[in-house]
């Protein structure tokens, strides 16, 4: 593995949906909380530009996802998204997105820096601590 | 009874910028950074929040459609002044460009407004707003509306109790009519000249209310560290009276180092002389430099050269580069061919302070010149005279040398015309005599002095400069070809 070690990874890691059933609802609503928050920093074309990218890359190995619309709206590709996942597996499912999420916060990573990109998805997600796996877990 | 308000004084973190502005940025001030593409706005913008911002003080900086943000966030980060740590505690980055998009200019200010309010920040940055008014060109809305946008903006900006900066590209300040500049209490105008294949980087505070900023244009350079400016020197008028009576004063002298020179110029150089070492090519201007340098090293006086002879790596000469091993002469990095005086003149500074010098050598005025961008040539007599107003002005003895070539026609003591900035004049030269070249030295001129008017001869041995006989006997001396005169 290539550089799965990286606490940016491990936080994506972590947030795998814990119910089988509702991957893609899940899935979603990661996407959504991050995009408002790299939106917002970043504007609509930034987000659109690395998320088409990321849809790219991660066709090479997923390709049933959908190749992206021209649409201009996140929330549309976002809820283009949440269709194919809905036709895959929970398994497969869950594996594509967060193989998305990691391919589109390297990209992001590689443009501003891990540092920015971590404290970035930190503000969309919650604290590490929050979402962390039970490994290190002090708030059950 | 009425009290003054006091506005607080932000110091801008820039190097150099807060003397230019007269002191810092006032605080609730509306400013405006504006220039052409390219010129550091963004920069500039950036530096002054990450210095400011701190949790109890935050900032927000609005990006619209110049740049993309994460082009701005990846590019901005290489500079030492970009702190992570600062982001989304103290700083934060809000895109407006949805808002753009749709057209619609309330619609932004209403963004803007409720992202102020949500925030409560200590300084907003609006960055660019030229792009502002170019989307709204594209879109055929009318230019009064955009008027409007840029005014409201700006009133919005007054009332938030916050300093606030509008960063937007425009060609000259002249050529711009629009309302801002006159809403605006602080106008920061950032230039690129392009003068003969070297560019300069150049601003100027256009307007500064309340404080007596620095007038003119003031040069500065993007390194990885940041901005920093180089204010221009400006002849103080109570600087020129008192060096002056300093001058006047004139009984303290300095010993230059050289056997039998302090007689030549009636017992040393006085403190705080400029002077002026005037010959050709290998005449021994930078031994005799050097000589003064190792003389006031002797007596505890450190001292700072600019060399732009050599290279520094490749230093003048042995003497000299012990020297400066043993920390008694500083040198003066002299980088690039782009350099502008006042750069030159704040690294002196600097460096003088720090080494508490009381001697700099400027070897030489022709490599001083040449290292200059072209721009800077062109006026490098008055920059000069400005330069060695300031140094003078701080108590330095200051020896130039001047590289010119031996005219056997007329007596000329500077290429440039600057023999009348020096207090001193030595001139070396060639003459012939009896089938040799030899040297001779004059002292020229010691303002305030008595001097001696002999024209003597000297040799460069290993161990310095030995000045010789007086050639009292010969005639002609300045033509080159001396004659020994009627006895």
């Amino acid at each position: 593995m290539k550089t799965s070690d990286l606490p940016r990874h491990q936080i994506i890691e972590s947030l795998k949906a814990p119910h089988t059933e509702n991957v893609a609802d899940a899935a979603i609503n990661l996407w959504e909380q991050m995009a408002t928050q790299i939106i917002s920093i970043v504007g609509i074309g930034g987000f659109n530009s690395l998320y088409a990218r990321s849809v790219f890359l991660a066709q090479s190995t997923f390709p049933w996802l959908a190749a992206a619309l021209q649409s201009p709206q996140p929330d549309q590709r976002l809820a283009e998204l949440k269709t194919c996942l809905e036709g895959q597996t929970p398994a497969h499912a869950s594996a594509a997105n967060i193989l998305l999420l990691i391919t589109f916060t390297d990209i992001l990573a590689a443009l501003i820096g891990e540092q920015l990109t971590v404290s970035m998805l930190r503000s969309a997600w919650g604290n590490d601590a929050k979402y962390s796996t039970s490994k290190e877990s002090k708030h059950d | 009874m009425t009290k003054k308000v006091i506005i607080r004084s932000l110091p801008s973190g820039v190097p150099g910028l807060d003397n230019l502005l007269g002191g810092g940025l006032p605080e609730f001030s509306f400013n405006l950074i504006a220039g052409t593409p390219g010129s550091g706005k963004t920069t500039l913008a950036h530096q002054i929040m990450f210095s400011l911002a701190k949790p109890d003080y935050r900032a927000l900086f609005f990006t619209v459609l110049g740049e993309p943000a994460l082009k701005m966030l990846r590019y901005q980060q290489q500079f030492a002044f970009f702190d992570h740590d600062k982001i989304n505690e103290s700083i934060r980055f809000v895109n407006l460009a949805t808002e753009l998009l749709e057209g619609d200019f309330d619609r932004v200010l209403a963004r803007i407004a409720a992202e102020v309010k949500a925030y409560a920040p200590s300084l907003v940055f609006v960055d660019s707003f030229r792009s502002v008014v170019q989307s709204v060109k594209r879109e055929d809305q009318s230019v009064s509306d955009l008027q409007r946008f840029v005014q409201q903006l700006g009133q919005q900006m007054t009332s938030w109790q916050a300093t606030t900066f509008l960063i937007g590209e425009y060609l000259a300040p002249e050529q711009e009519s629009s309302p801002v500049f006159t809403v605006a209490d602080g106008i920061l105008w950032l230039s690129q000249n392009m003068h003969r294949n070297s560019m300069v980087r150049k601003m100027q505070v256009v307007k500064m209310r309340g404080q007596a900023q620095a007038p003119g244009l003031h040069t500065f350079r993007i390194s990885d560290a940041g901005i920093q400016v180089f204010p221009r020197a400006i002849v103080q008028q109570s600087e020129a009276v008192t060096s002056a009576t300093q001058q006047t004063a004139g009984t303290k002298r300095v010993p230059m180092g050289t056997p039998g020179l302090d007689e030549m110029l009636g017992g040393g150089l006085p403190v705080g002389y400029s002077l002026l070492l005037v010959g050709p090519s290998g005449s021994g201007k930078t031994i005799l430099a050097t000589d003064f340098l190792a003389e006031g090293a002797r007596r505890g006086e450190p001292g700072v050269i600019a060399a732009f002879e050599k290279s520094p790596s490749q230093l003048l000469n042995n003497k000299l580069s012990e020297l400066v091993k043993t920390g008694q002469v500083g040198v003066i990095n002299t980088r690039a061919l782009d350099l502008s005086i006042d750069e030159t003149l704040h690294d002196l500074i600097e460096m003088i302070t720090r080494m508490q010098a009381k001697r700099v050598v400027i070897d030489s005025l022709s490599g001083f010149e040449l290292a200059l961008a072209p721009e800077f040539s062109e006026d490098f007599r008055g920059s000069l005279y400005r330069m060695v107003a300031e140094l003078t002005a701080m108590g330095m003895t200051i020896l130039m040398t001047s590289e010119l070539e031996d005219r056997y026609t007329d007596l000329r003591f500077s290429p440039f015309g600057s023999a009348f900035l020096a207090d001193a004049i030595i001139v070396q030269r060639y003459v012939e005599i009896a089938g040799q070249f030899k040297r001779a030295l004059s002292v020229v001129k010691v303002r305030g002095s008595e001097h001696s008017k002999d024209i003597r001869l000297f040799e460069i041995t290993d161990k310095g400069i030995v000045i010789g006989e007086t050639m009292s006997e010969y005639a002609g001396i300045l033509s080159g070809r001396p004659t020994l005169g009627p006895d």
